[in-house]
């Protein structure tokens, strides 16, 4: 079956550092999201897992075995990429039996096994056309059907949504999903779309800059966010940061307005960062001052741009706000909610 | 109307070059063919000379294995060439540049050199072969009736091949890398990734390369003529030859006129066919 470990592996460039050491854990069957912002290495990582680029140090495993050495067709793992890839003087068909003809399977086997992952996809009137008459969806879908037709290990994705437009997005994360909870085969899957990884992952993965910022389920990220990064990356609108001090389990803002804390134990660092998320502010008429600067109201909720203690932020609130820019309101934040992060390493306080 | 004009006026110097340079030798000649020397009307007079002429089908044959063999040598070893240089390597620009020589250097000059190196007494052909005992006598290359056209054969190929590794070797670098990638996943090995990524995709490429290379081939007259002037015994003579010894030689212009119309028919036929034959039936790859 499809376990992937990534023992302390590290890439380079020559002398560029691209990766300083990552670990992960993948079980058989899970469906992992490695998501960051542009650069941060999540490619390299997957094009290490499937042998296209040599491991510097460190070791990857697939299934119990050490895979560095071994070439992409030994490793039992199929990929999307971003361009899909598909060969262009080939039909559809041949695309996705592509595999099954260089392991030299049964013509029928292969006819038939490429008819199944055609009629998962509802790809099955496209099977005689060439790439270039087909749609981006639909082209996306052959690339999926060729790493399905193969029955791999693991699946490997590469930002395999980037290049189709906001609905097809949502349409073919839902058909993604669903393909992974029918075939239940371990998925690695990269993406620098937050809510990409929020909907689909059963763990995500969040990188930055080379190394691993935090491991964990969508909802441990986002209600326990272990530094400013995560906690600023995973989530939209992002969460709010107010730089402050401690002062006797009070928090004090940069412009003096003093925060009620939840009891999160002895502190000793004075420096902290508040990080609210947007939801987490109510009107109250017995709360703090805030500017509204605009406001977007969206229908199911209002998303308002408030000057408070010191800081622009955004506030989305259920109700709705009849209110112009300029004006003042009064919120109070949720004091269960709210994060609280030292200001120089970013790293997260408390429980 | 006025903007018809306008264009026609644009056109009408080009157009008027092309009439100087193509139609109007492309009519004398064919004037040329039904005249006699003084300039008087006679047929097919001359068709009927040069066709019962004993070396006319010889020469058309001569040229059928001359070109077509090079034209085959020509692409394999270009199309290999190509695919080695499009490999990673250590030196690769400096043999990159090498490769292109031959093509680079003038036909004159590269078919005197290979003359020499094909000399029977002081070639380094025959010296390379007799010293080690390769061969114990020397073989006359360029006299031998059995290896004469093998050899001008092979001189042609190593001129010509360089352009397809050129034109094929560039056709090779825009194949997007990600193809050789999926390939690799898909599970192909390095001859796999030859035949099912890189030949379909320089596909169009060679197509177009094969087609100059018979209209150069059917008009090659360089190499054979400085080496062995169609010689021995017509053994080498190739219809263009024919013509220019027709002319130059025997200066039976009218004649020569005549073997040039009748080669530029079968020329257009054979262009024809070929582009008939090459034009995929499915019209999708690609
Ligand atoms: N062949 C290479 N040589 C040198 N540096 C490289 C090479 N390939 C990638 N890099 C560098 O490695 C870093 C990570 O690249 P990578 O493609 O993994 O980023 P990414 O996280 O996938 O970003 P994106 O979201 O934009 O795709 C980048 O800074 C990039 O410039
Ligand atoms: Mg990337």
């Amino acid at each position: 079956m499809g376990s992937v470990s990534i023992r302390n592996v590290h890439k380079s460039y020559g002398a560029l550092p691209i990766l300083h050491g990552v670990s992960v854990d993948i079980a058989d069957g899970e469906f992992v999201i490695l998501v960051g912002p542009s650069g941060c290495g999540k490619s390299t990582l997957l094009r290490m897992l499937a042998g296209l680029e040599a491991i510097t140090g460190g070791e990857v495993l697939i299934d119990g075995q050490v895979v560095n050495t071994k070439p992409p067709k030994e490793r039992d793992i199929a990929m999307v990429f971003q361009s899909y890839a598909l060969y262009p003087h080939m039909t559809v068909e041949a695309n996705m039996g592509f595999s099954l003809k260089l392991s030299r399977a049964p013509k029928a086997e292969i006819k038939s096994r490429v008819a199944v992952a055609a009629k998962s996809l509802g790809l099955e009137p496209y099977l005689q056309r060439y790439p270039k008459h087909l749609s981006g969806g639909q082209r996306q879908r052959v690339a999926m059907g060729r790493a399905i037709v193969r029955d791999p290990a693991v699946f490997l994705f590469d930002e395999p949504l980037s290049n189709l437009d906001a609905k097809l997005r949502v349409q073919m994360r839902s058909e993604i999903k669903q393909n992974h909870q029918r075939l239940r085969t371990t998925t690695v899957y990269v993406t620098h779309d937050q809510i990409e990884a929020m909907t689909m992952a059963d763990r995500i993965v969040v990188m930055n800059a080379g190394r691993i910022e935090q491991i964990g389920t969508p909802l441990e990220l986002y209600d326990r966010p272990a530094n400013m990064f995560v906690a600023g990356f995973i989530g939209s609108p992002a969460m709010n940061f107010l730089a402050g001090n401690l002062q006797q389990s009070e928090f004090s803002a940069s412009d003096g307005s003093k925060i009620a804390l939840p009891d999160v134990g002895n502190i000793n660092v004075d420096k902290i960062t508040l990080g609210v998320r947007p939801e987490h502010f109510r009107i109250d008429l017995k709360g703090l001052p805030a500017e509204v600067i605009t406001i977007e109201p969206t229908g199911a909720e209002t998303q308002v741009m408030m000057r408070f203690c010191g800081h622009d932020v955004v506030g989305v609130f259920r109700e709705r706000i009849d209110v112009a820019a300029g004006q003042t309101i009064r919120v109070s934040l949720d004091r269960e909610k709210l994060h609280l992060f030292d200001t120089k390493t970013g790293k997260r306080i408390g429980g | 109307m006025v903007r018809q004009s306008t264009g026609l006026v644009f056109v009408l110097p080009a157009l008027i070059v092309l009439a100087m340079l193509i139609a109007y030798p492309l009519a004398y000649t064919g004037l040329l063919s039904v005249s006699d020397q003084q300039g008087n009307f006679v047929g097919a007079r001359n068709f009927a000379t040069v066709l019962a002429a004993r070396a006319t089908p010889q020469a058309f044959w001569n040229t059928v294995y001359f070109v077509g063999a090079s034209i085959v040598f020509q692409v394999i070893l270009g199309t290999a060439g190509a695919i080695l240089l499009n490999q990673n390597f250590t030196g690769r620009a400096i043999v990159r540049s090498i490769t292109i020589i031959p093509w680079v250097v003038p036909g004159i000059v590269a078919a005197t050199t290979w003359a020499w190196m094909f000399h029977t007494e002081f070639g380094i052909i025959n010296y390379m072969m007799t010293a080690p005992g390769l061969i114990e006598a020397p073989i006359g290359w360029l006299t031998n009736r059995d290896t004469v056209m093998p050899v001008l054969i092979a001189i042609n190929v190593w001129k010509m091949f360089p352009f397809v590794t050129v034109m094929v070797l560039a056709g090779l670098q825009s194949i997007p890398n990600d193809l050789y990638e999926a390939a690799r996943i898909d599970g192909a090995n390095f001859w796999e990734e030859v035949w099912h990524i890189m030949l379909p995709q320089v596909r169009s490429v060679i197509t177009a390369v094969t087609l100059l290379l018979v209209i150069w081939g059917l008009n090659s007259i360089t190499i054979i003529y400085a080496i062995t002037r169609g010689g021995p015994a017509n053994r080498t003579l190739i219809t263009p030859i024919q013509i220019f010894r027709l002319a130059f030689d025997a200066v039976q212009f009218n004649q020569a006129a005549a073997l040039s119309v009748l080669f530029f028919a079968v020329a257009i036929v054979i262009v024809f066919f070929y582009v008939r034959l090459v034009q995929s039936p499915s019209g999708g790859a690609r």
